[in-house]
């Protein structure tokens, strides 16, 4: 059963996001920012570094496709990048000592670098031709903000959920 | 160069790039239908997706009732006086009516343009991936009749067109998506009609565009702008928005037109696909239909 917790969190946080985009008020600030909630890549970066690499890998994977298939229809961007994303969080705690507070900002950097990687995809397949000064006005900053506040809620409970998993999988 | 093959992430890296590539290109271009894995995908998510959204678009709805209690007094007021109004306008939208089906009886014309059946569905999901894709999922989909391209509106006016179907659900690509490839054939209802077409959006003042009127017509700010119903899937006069001014276009050939659209892209929770009711006569649609085919094969 605990083995199973895991795929069903994230698959709960996969519909989250799209349920909350849904009934978030976006006509807060009179609709002049674009706030995205990142929770599913966040929980996959904590993943990665309480269970184990493979693990935030192949999730990074799989949550990706169903990404692209789901709420883009553009099959590749988040299928490569949440991947990717994970990856560079890991190289990156490696040289960062594991405090849950760093994991948490060295995951928002990584937010950070995702967001600014989907808009450059989007800019070479001619979806956008924002600016990069917009972008970063209208949804990059604001996406932070918001993301900032959900790992200040979930940094905890995440960290003890894939440390139990972690822990289930060296008994095995 | 041995060396350069041993890399095994370097390998790796390369060969997720091509197929990155490959399968963007594979999702990009204009394709008719998703693939059944797609298809069944997005089945799943979706009825995942209108079981966890049901009960909570419950109890928002109750917590927004409570908001409109608030302002019940207010609204109230403001309601009685155009109900006064109302009953002169009934009678003579009755009269005009009759009037209508009368005349076009006389003239024996079948179905205007203008004809439609609205089908309701709720939105179970939207596009957390805002501002490169607009998109919404509703839950009705190709078995209850819906058909890509379709066009889609709220109480108040357009806001978009279906852009794929799976057997239950399909996805709604709002106006306000930057996509250059989210057309719409409009018509602005001055003195003259005029047409053009409805093409991109404007994020920072929440305007659509629409481009190609001619370069000498005068166009006053808040003529009505409808869908045209010209090009074939959508029926005609729905509601889109308002002029707010025109400005000459890049080369001086043509017009652009500032439309403040009429409906909410924000907060949309029930929407309305709307099936043309006059069809399309059968040669055309055969032309249309061999032409299809014809660019299947280039």
């Amino acid at each position: 059963m605990k083995r199973f917790l895991v795929p069903l969190l994230l698959v709960f946080l996969f519909v989250f996001e799209g349920i909350f985009t849904q009934l978030f008020p976006a006509d807060i600030f009179n609709g002049d920012y674009i706030f995205v909630p990142r929770i599913l890549i966040i929980a996959i970066f904590f993943l990665t570094i309480y269970a184990s690499l493979k693990h935030g890998i192949i999730y990074g994977f799989v949550f990706g496709l169903l990404f692209d298939m789901v709420y883009t229809e553009i099959i590749g961007i988040y299928f490569f990048l949440f991947p990717l994303s994970a990856f560079l969080f890991w190289k990156l705690m490696k040289i960062i000592q594991t405090n849950i507070v760093f994991v948490s900002l060295v995951g928002l950097i990584c937010v950070a670098f995702l967001e600014a990687a989907v808009y450059v995809m989007n800019l070479l397949i001619h979806i956008t031709s924002m600016d990069f000064s917009s972008f970063a006005e209208i949804r990059l900053v604001p996406t932070l903000a918001l993301n900032l506040i959900f790992v200040i809620f979930a940094a905890y409970p995440l960290k003890r959920q894939f440390e139990k998993f972690a822990d289930v999988l060296r008994n095995d | 160069m041995p060396q350069f093959f041993l890399n095994k992430r370097l390998i790796i890296l390369l060969v997720s790039i091509i197929i990155l590539v490959a399968l963007i290109g594979f999702s990009i271009r204009d394709r008719a239908n998703l693939s059944w894995p797609e298809k069944f995908v997005k089945d799943t998510t979706g009825w995942v997706q209108s079981l966890v959204a049901t009960p909570t678009q419950y109890v928002v709805g109750i917590f927004e009732n409570l908001k409109d209690l608030q302002n019940t007094y207010e609204e109230n007021k403001e309601l009685k006086k155009h109900l006064e109004d109302m009953a002169r306008l009934e009678a003579e939208v009755y009269s005009l009516e009759q009037e209508n089906a009368e005349l076009t009886e006389v003239l024996k014309i079948e179905g205007s343009i203008g004809d439609y059946d609205p089908m309701q569905a709720t939105v179970i999901s939207r596009s957390p991936d805002r501002l490169w894709h607009e998109m919404i999922i509703v839950n009705k989909g190709s078995s209850h009749g819906v058909e890509k391209n379709m066009a889609v509106m709220t109480a108040r006016g357009l806001i978009g067109k279906v852009k794929s179907t799976t057997p239950f659900t399909s996805t709604i690509q709002l106006l306000s998506a930057l996509d250059p490839t989210n057309r719409i054939s409009a018509a602005l209802q001055g003195d003259k009609k005029l047409f053009g077409t409805i093409e991109g959006y404007d994020k920072e003042n929440e305007y659509l565009l629409l481009k190609g009127l001619p370069v000498d017509a005068k166009i006053k700010k808040d003529e009505m702008v409808v869908t045209s119903g010209l090009g074939g899937v959508f029926p005609g006069d729905v509601p889109i928005g308002k002029v707010i001014e025109a400005v000459p276009d890049q080369f001086g050939l043509n017009q652009t037109a500032y439309i403040k659209p009429e409906a909410d892209f924000y907060n949309i929770s029930h929407v309305m696909i709307l099936t043309r009711g006059m069809t399309i006569p059968k040669d055309v649609e055969d032309d249309k239909e061999a032409e299809e085919s014809e660019g299947d094969d280039l």
